[in-house]
């Protein structure tokens, strides 16, 4: 068994990686990414998942309906960090995968891939309090600069976390984002990566303070312009798991069920045949017995 | 309605989200949501908490403290009588801002109550605003001065509620301004009819100030009812309140004539003051927005008026500019 095989398995048990392993796999990790597209391509079949948010019971739950990669094709829309309890174990188990499994697995950079909002959701201090040091937050989060920042399937769907930009009209000119950077406060890669559909005409600003809100005429414009079918994003908690927009222009997919362990919502992975036929697998948070120890038990805050 | 017998709510549990919120408002005056100098004395345990939690509380505060102010605002004497008071700094901040001249009571379990005595006796910065003619009893959970009376009681029993409205010395035609946050939800719901109707039978002039969870029906609010039930602190009542109206008639059916009940998030949108809630919202990047409106779905702020002066409250409350 190779080292990255046994630290695969030893990832799959949620035991993080010694910092040192961590350090190798991400340079391995960032001579694969660094040759893929800012529009990365991926063919059908492929099984579309959206924010995993540190849940990494969760995301073993999603690998238990969906199959296990390699044997299934997987596209992640990014947010595989924060909130949750598990984000170092969640990212480095689908960075080994990566590594390991480089034509199974493509995984896109969410807004939480960011070092500044790694600081204020959790990544960081989840990070500081397993080693001890920031070290493994430094390596992962240069490694967020090096993800790409959207995915193309068969020519025919788009897919990226969070949605368009008033800059952007054709998916060519994604292309040439240089996107080796933390994500900006502004501009097209912060838009792709910010945005939400919304049931307005056009654009507007967006209460996130970053990215804008689109409406269904920007979606009809950009996909005939491009000649996609659909734009399947992730970024909003969604109950059902996904959520068609515009006449199924759009369809966002969430993949961290109780979101937060509170917010009592199903989570959905799409998964798309050969022919792009859809399928949503809708699943459940992993029960009790499956989330390790008793300790280990999350305790959401509320008002109190 | 079929109600699962397991939940069992301890008394330690139920105290320690007291300790949680406190340290939650700590969090929030760290990042500069609320102002409050004296919270900080009251936690062992400094925590950053996600900006969500913190806008829950600033939001909170800030719509409790526009109703505050509001009362204290009209003339003559007043009192405050907050059940179930915990840890709440309310009373040193009003001192601090000169607005003490109210007797201000706080009503809360021994446990509690004697560990907050203790911790004020041990600070000259606390202890300083209660001495004027006071004592401080840590052992009893007493504190006992001109404006400031701490005492302790067992709210699912009506005569220790009694015994500590003597002890007060509050007086049944002085407006009063009773406040109540997460603390009825935990009771037995007969029991908190009880102490709003023991508290109408007490006042002759006074608003009743209630935040609490509410609307257990959906996926959120399932969850928000295991999840406090794991913790030991089940909501027992909010199955006899899941609903605004439900929040009314609470007030309206035990005494109190007139009532009204709003979410927080339309209290947020509406009734917290525009310019404030832009400073804060710039204080940290926030991107839990479908998570804040669902929490703030299942918060509320409810009051019944009693208004024997004919007029005082004629222009209480929110809707109000």
């Amino acid at each position: 068994m190779s080292d990255l095989d046994r630290q695969i398995e030893q990832l799959k048990r949620c035991e993080p990686l010694k910092e040192s392993e961590v350090k190798t796999l991400c340079l391995k990790a960032m001579e694969i990414l660094v040759e893929e597209s800012n529009v990365q391509r991926v063919d059908a079949p492929v099984t579309i998942c959206g924010d995993i948010h540190g849940q990494f019971y969760d995301m073993k739950e999603l690998f238990r309906v969906g199959g296990d990669c390699p044997q299934t094709n997987y596209l992640f829309l990014g947010d595989f960090v924060d909130r949750g309890f598990y984000s170092v174990e969640t990212f480095l188990l689908l960075l080994a995968l990566k590594v390991r499994y480089p034509d199974r697995i493509t995984l896109i950079r969410g807004n939480h891939e960011s070092r500044q909002i790694t600081q204020v959701y959790g990544f960081y201090d989840e990070c500081l309090r397993k080693y001890g040091s920031v070290n493994v937050w430094r390596y992962c989060t240069d490694i967020f600069d090096y993800l790409s920042l959207s995915a193309l399937i068969d020519n025919r769907i788009f897919s990226v976390h969070g949605g368009l930009s008033p800059s952007i009209t054709s998916i060519d000119q994604i292309r040439t984002i240089d996107r080796k950077q933390e994500v900006p406060h502004d501009g097209a890669m912060c838009d792709l990566l910010w945005s939400d559909p919304e049931d307005i005409e056009g654009w507007n600003l967006s209460p996130r303070g970053a990215g804008f809100l689109f409406g269904g005429n920007v979606v009809t414009t950009f996909n005939h312009a491009n000649k996609i079918e659909l734009i399947c994003r992730a970024h909003q908690l969604v109950m059902e798991g996904y959520k068609w927009m515009f006449n199924n222009q759009v369809v966002t997919v969430w993949s961290a069920p109780n979101y937060c362990y509170r917010c009592g919502n199903v989570a959905a992975i799409l998964e798309l045949d050969e022919h792009l036929n859809k399928k949503f697998t809708v699943f459940e948070a992993a029960p009790q017995d499956a989330r390790g120890a008793p300790s280990k038990k999350p305790a959401p805050d509320y008002f109190l | 309605m079929a109600m699962k017998a397991a939940a069992t709510s301890s008394p330690g549990a139920v105290q320690a989200t007291n300790d949680d919120a406190s340290a939650s408002k700590l969090s929030c005056v760290k990042k500069g949501y609320i102002l409050d100098d004296f919270v900080h004395f009251f936690v062992k345990r400094p925590i950053k908490r996600a900006p969500l939690i913190n806008r829950g509380y600033y939001a909170r505060w800030a719509a409790i403290r526009k109703l505050l102010l509001q009362f204290l605002d009209s003339v003559g004497p007043k009192q405050i009588l907050s059940l179930g008071a915990g840890f709440d700094t309310t009373y040193f901040q009003l001192e601090e801002e000169g607005r003490g001249e109210v007797k201000y009571v706080e009503l809360d379990f021994l446990e509690v109550t004697s560990r907050k005595a203790t911790i004020i006796a041990s600070r000259e910065q606390l202890q300083k605003k209660v001495e004027s003619l006071g004592t401080i009893s840590p052992e009893r959970g007493e504190i006992h001065s001109k404006h400031y009376m701490l005492l302790p009681v067992d709210l699912r029993d009506i005569n220790s509620l009694e015994k500590a409205f003597e002890c007060a010395q509050l007086d049944i035609s002085v407006p009063t301004f009773i406040l109540s946050e997460c603390v009825l939800i935990y009771l037995d719901p007969d029991v908190s009819r009880a102490v709003v109707n023991w508290a109408a039978q007490k006042f002759n002039t006074a608003v009743f100030v209630v935040y609490e969870q509410y609307s257990p029906e959906d996926a959120f609010g399932q969850q928000m009812i295991k999840n406090l039930e794991s913790r030991g602190c089940p909501l027992l009542g909010i199955h006899d309140t899941p609903s605004l109206e439900a929040k009314r008639e609470r007030f309206t059916k035990n005494g109190w004539p007139r009532a009204v009940a709003l979410n927080m998030d339309e209290i947020y949108r509406s009734e917290i003051d525009p310019i404030d809630r832009r400073r804060i919202e710039r204080l940290e990047i926030f991107d839990e927005f479908e998570e804040w409106h669902m929490m703030q779905e299942h918060y509320c702020l409810a009051y019944g008026i009693k208004d024997a002066t004919q007029g005082m409250f004629d222009n209480f409350g929110f809707g109000v500019r």
